[in-house]
């Protein structure tokens, strides 16, 4: 069972693991650029180091809320037919 | 009566016949009447007593009746009866009745003359002596002495033509002397017979008294004088006497001077009637009475005269035909002797020379007949003979016919039983070919049957009953090809569309696995996602739903409900009950994130089920097919 490819009950526990290790690279990506900035142009202010963190775990959540709900897409809206039917 | 006196006045032949009848004659004058009274009673009484018997006897014969109460009621009327058959009385007639009394008549009074010559032994031993002789002689030609008795009793009605007067006698005589009179005491006959004719009389009426009640036996033929009637007869009553009885009681005056004469004279009595007849004119008219009165008396007295007259004439005639009457007798009896003598000699002579003539005939016809019965019957059995010898030929031949006949018959019979043997064996071949085609098609269907049971035990235990999951596309077509070659249409359906599936060749989750599976892995993690909506599920939903389902009361059993959780425990309920079909239904039912991650075990639920079912219908078939087989 474990030999076979992943089988449908697994499915969430993968997007969850996917999830978080796009999390962990997108804030550690956003938080390395962000020491950078501080250092190189604002004076090793703090603030620039949280902004591009912040920017990155964003990014990171758009993906996995994607992930699970790959219908949302933005400025896409999925209606059911009786909507259709009413509009 | 009036024979005694010239009788006695007879000069005595012999003394034998003057005693004899001195006591023949003695009992007809009625003078010692009151000396014998015990034997006039005894003799009555026996007289009386016995034609009672005989009058009975003769009665029971003519009516039926009286025959019963005489055999029942009358002391010895039984055996007089059987007495009177044996001497057949029944069918006697008036003359065997007249012969046998004669014979009878004639028995007794020679037993009496018998018994009455005690006295003169000397003569009466001669007559015995005599009679012996005679008896002997009489035995020898007992034949013909009937017809010569028969021969005289012709002659004695000759002579009794000739004789008129002496008719009765005679002829009474020789009856009587019919079977009596013999040769050797001819001489001695006569006076014997006068003997014997009046000791005949104090026996006849004593028998003749009686039976002169009865009016069957009157005696109507003229009797002769001094003759009295045979036993059993009666003179018929005389007309005449009444008449003059009639008349004297009107005659007063006359009747009793001629009463004596008138009862013997009726001529006498005619006249005395007309006289009275007369005086009773005469005393009508009495003018004529003294006329008539002389003339009446003297015609009375010579009528008395008369009567007187005629009776002394009628005694004197009387006395003289009585002498001349016993003249003829003698005469008329020794000359019948002589013709009976004469006519039986002739008789017997006539008699042997017949016999010889006869005996001489039947030899001759005995001979005569028995030569020609001897040649016909020798022509007779030459003409058989060769009859027979024809038959013998002529049935040999039709024997053979008959025998080449019957062997051929045999022989059609034979060939057709033969033939009809083979038929039947060959018709009983083609029911036991028949028989065992059926046995063959039998046994392949068995087997048939029985190899399909082992592929389907094979499929079913390779596929479902296996512990690990293991592809049976091989067990699989082999029961298919089974199923195909019995022309199965419903098991070779469910079979094609289980083999076009990929399904034998990855084989089938054991029961054990998906159960385990579904207890382990997919339901805890389907429960996480409990609380997911259907639609626009984000990663917070998730998380959230991860977060609250861990909240919840797990539910267990068999419990209502639409929600994921009940649907859950209803599935796990119904496993545990080995019902994956039903646990399957009702997590078919679930949809949304549920479904998504159902989808893997469903589908391997759905593929088990499959292969179940159509297993499931290859057995109902096989089944099915054993039940009809058998």
């Amino acid at each position: 069972m474990t030999t076979k490819p992943p089988s449908s009950e697994d499915l969430l526990g993968q997007k969850y693991d996917r999830c978080l290790a796009d999390f962990l690279v997108k804030a550690g990506v956003g938080f390395g650029a962000g020491v950078v900035l501080s250092v190189v142009l604002f004076k090793r202010r703090t603030w620039p180091m949280f902004l591009s963190t912040g920017f990155g775990a964003g990014a990171a959540y758009a993906d996995c809320d994607r992930s699970f709900n790959p219908a949302r897409i933005p400025g896409t809206r999925i209606i059911s037919e009786l909507e259709a039917a009413k509009k | 009566m009036y024979r005694v006196l010239p009788v006695s006045k007879l000069p005595s032949r012999a003394t034998v016949r003057v005693i004899r009848r001195r006591l023949a004659t003695e009992p007809p004058s009625a003078t010692p009447k009151k000396r014998h009274v015990v034997r006039n009673i005894l003799l009555s009484t026996t007289v009386l007593v016995g034609t009672f018997y005989v009058g009975s006897t003769f009665a029971a014969f003519q009516s039926e009746a009286y025959y019963d109460f005489f055999t029942e009621n009358v002391p010895l009327g039984y055996s007089m009866l059987s007495y009177a058959e044996s001497q057949h009385w029944d069918t006697m007639t008036l003359e065997s009745l007249l012969a046998s009394s004669k014979k009878s008549v004639e028995s007794a009074q020679r037993y009496v003359t018998d018994t009455i010559n005690g006295t003169p032994k000397t003569v009466q031993e001669a007559v015995d002596n005599a009679k012996q002789t005679k008896d002997a002689t009489v035995k020898a030609i007992q034949n013909s002495k009937d017809r010569a008795t028969g021969a005289v009793a012709r002659i004695k009605t000759t002579v009794t033509k000739e004789a008129a007067q002496a008719t009765a006698v005679v002829k009474h005589q020789g009856e009587q002397f019919s079977r009596g009179v013999q040769e050797l005491i001819r001489e001695a006959e006569a006076a014997l017979a006068k003997g014997i004719d009046v000791a005949e009389l104090p026996t006849t009426p004593e028998v003749a008294a009686p039976p002169a009640a009865d009016s069957s036996t009157v005696y109507h033929a003229p009797l002769p004088i001094g003759f009295e009637l045979p036993p059993g007869y009666a003179r018929p009553t005389p007309p005449k006497k009444p008449e003059p009885v009639v008349e004297i009681p009107r005659l007063a005056p006359i009747s009793p001077d001629l009463s004596s004469i008138t009862s013997s004279e009726p001529i006498i009595a005619h006249l005395a009637g007309t006289i009275d007849d007369l005086t009773v004119y005469v005393e009508a008219n009495p003018a004529t009475t003294a006329k008539a009165a002389s003339v009446l008396e003297a015609a009375k007295s010579d009528l008395t005269a008369l009567a007187a007259r005629i009776d002394k004439a009628r005694e004197d005639e009387r006395t003289e035909l009585e002498a001349k009457l016993d003249e003829q007798t003698r005469d008329y009896t020794l000359k019948l002797m002589e013709l009976e003598m004469a006519a039986q000699d002739r008789l017997d002579g006539q008699e042997q020379e017949f016999r010889r003539y006869f005996d001489e005939e039947r030899a001759r016809l005995t001979q005569a007949y028995r030569e020609k019965l001897e040649n016909e019957l020798q022509t007779q059995t030459e003409l058989i003979n060769e009859r027979l010898k024809e038959e013998v030929i002529a049935q040999g031949i039709e024997l053979q016919r008959r025998w080449i006949r019957e062997i051929k018959v045999r022989v059609e019979e034979e060939r057709g039983g033969r033939l009809a043997k083979i038929d039947e064996l060959s018709a009983n071949l083609k029911r036991l070919e028949r028989v065992a085609l059926d046995n063959s098609i039998y046994l392949d269907e068995n087997i048939r049957i029985h190899s399909l049971w082992s592929a389907l035990r094979a499929v079913s235990s390779s596929a479902l009953s296996s512990p690990v999951r293991k592809p049976f596309r091989e067990e699989l077509r082999a029961l298919r090809h089974l199923a195909e070659a019995r022309e199965d249409p419903v098991a070779s359906a469910a079979l094609d569309s289980l083999e076009a599936s990929d399904v034998p060749d990855i084989g089938v989750e054991p029961f054990a696995d998906l159960a385990t599976w579904f207890a382990n892995e997919v339901a805890p993690k389907v429960s996480h996602v409990a609380l997911v909506p259907d639609q626009n599920a984000g990663l917070l939903s998730h998380l959230a739903s991860r977060a609250f389902a861990g909240l919840q009361f797990k539910r267990h059993g068999l419990v209502s409900g639409g929600d994921v959780l009940s649907v859950l425990a209803r599935a796990e309920y119904y496993l545990n009950e080995k019902d994956l079909d039903s646990a399957t239904r009702e997590l078919n039912q679930l949809g949304g994130t549920a479904k998504l991650l159902l989808r893997d075990w469903l589908e391997a639920a759905r593929r088990r089920l499959e292969v179940q079912q159509a297993l499931d219908v290859v057995q109902t078939q096989a089944t099915l097919a054993s039940l009809l087989v058998v």
